[in-house]
């Protein structure tokens, strides 16, 4: 999938994939990844700046730790952050219902 | 496990960009990502090559980086504010009729060309998109002459006599809401 159709859903998609638990950048972009089967995968370097703009709209919380001798930062999504994906959800499905249906094929009544 | 010399070389090209707490988790993530294709691939150089198509280019970084820079967010709302402060202040000014203020001609031009240099610096950075460090730097030099010429309009604009109130009252609130604004915005910034 390409990054332009991401376009306003990437805050949401990053949200979604630290749900589950705490994750470093690296995680966060394979497990997005994996949530979606592998049709979305974002070159890892970019994942990082959005995950720093969510960190300070305070979405997510990061904090650091060594890990095989190498500082690693996590994130964990905070209360405000749950509340944003509920929210990005509930936009999604009413943005997808909605180009559904227009998209839907219809049959067009015959002329004579 | 050993890191690559392919590895350390693009991180010293994402270091001469990008600030150093990013780097420490640019590291960390592109070292994860070549032990990921390592325990994959089984080649060191295959792996590298590997690690660093799936991170993205040095530019392709650095522009994520630029893009949701806080100092060009700064920028950005600097240049859209600025005609309406421009048309706020015009219009005080000329109800309170500048040209008797007694303010010598030097200082004018001077006035007016550093406004026109931060509003053409802030153009550079909302433009710029390789060019982290410079982002930074150009935004912190133009919010600061900002905050320098609306501290010296509103010095001015209340020590002149002026029967235009209103628009005054109105200049110094847009004026004292920006250099708040700036202020406040600043020190989160200064950590990126």
């Amino acid at each position: 999938m390409r990054a332009e159709a991401l376009k306003g859903h990437l805050d949401g998609l990053l949200l979604a994939a630290l749900e589950a638990g705490p994750l470093h950048g690296y995680a966060v972009k394979e497990a997005l990844r994996e949530i979606t089967d592998g049709r979305i995968d974002l070159p890892t370097g970019t994942v990082y700046p959005a995950l720093h703009r969510l960190e300070r709209a305070g979405l997510i919380s990061g904090s650091w730790s060594v890990v095989g001798g190498r500082r690693r930062r996590t994130y964990a999504l905070t209360a405000a952050g749950r509340t944003a994906l509920g929210g990005e959800r509930d936009s999604w499905q009413e943005f997808a219902s909605a180009v559904t249906a227009a998209l839907r094929a219809r049959s067009w009544p015959a002329t004579s | 496990m050993a890191g690559h010399e392919l590895i350390a070389a693009q991180l010293a090209i994402l270091a001469d960009r990008l600030p150093a707490q990013a780097m420490e988790e640019l590291a960390d993530g592109l070292q994860e990502a070549y032990e990921a294709q390592l325990a994959k691939l089984h080649d060191p150089d295959v792996a590298a090559r590997a690690a660093i198509d799936e991170f993205g280019d040095a530019d392709t970084i650095t522009a994520a980086f630029v893009r949701e820079s806080p100092w060009r967010r700064m920028a950005l709302k600097l240049l859209t504010t600025g005609p309406l402060m421009g048309a706020v202040w015009g219009l005080t000014l000329l109800s309170a009729q500048v040209w008797d203020w007694p303010i010598p001609l030097a200082v004018r031009i001077a006035y007016g060309a550093v406004l026109v240099g931060a509003a053409l610096t802030l153009l550079t950075v909302v433009r710029a998109k390789h060019a982290y460090r410079r982002t930074r730097i150009a935004t912190l030099v133009a919010a600061t002459a900002l905050i320098t010429l609306d501290t010296s309009m509103l010095a001015a604009a209340m020590s002149m006599p002026s029967s235009a109130v209103w628009p005054l009252l109105v200049a110094i609130s847009a004026s004292l809401i920006r250099i708040t604004a700036t202020l406040r915005a600043m020190p989160a910034a200064l950590t990126r």
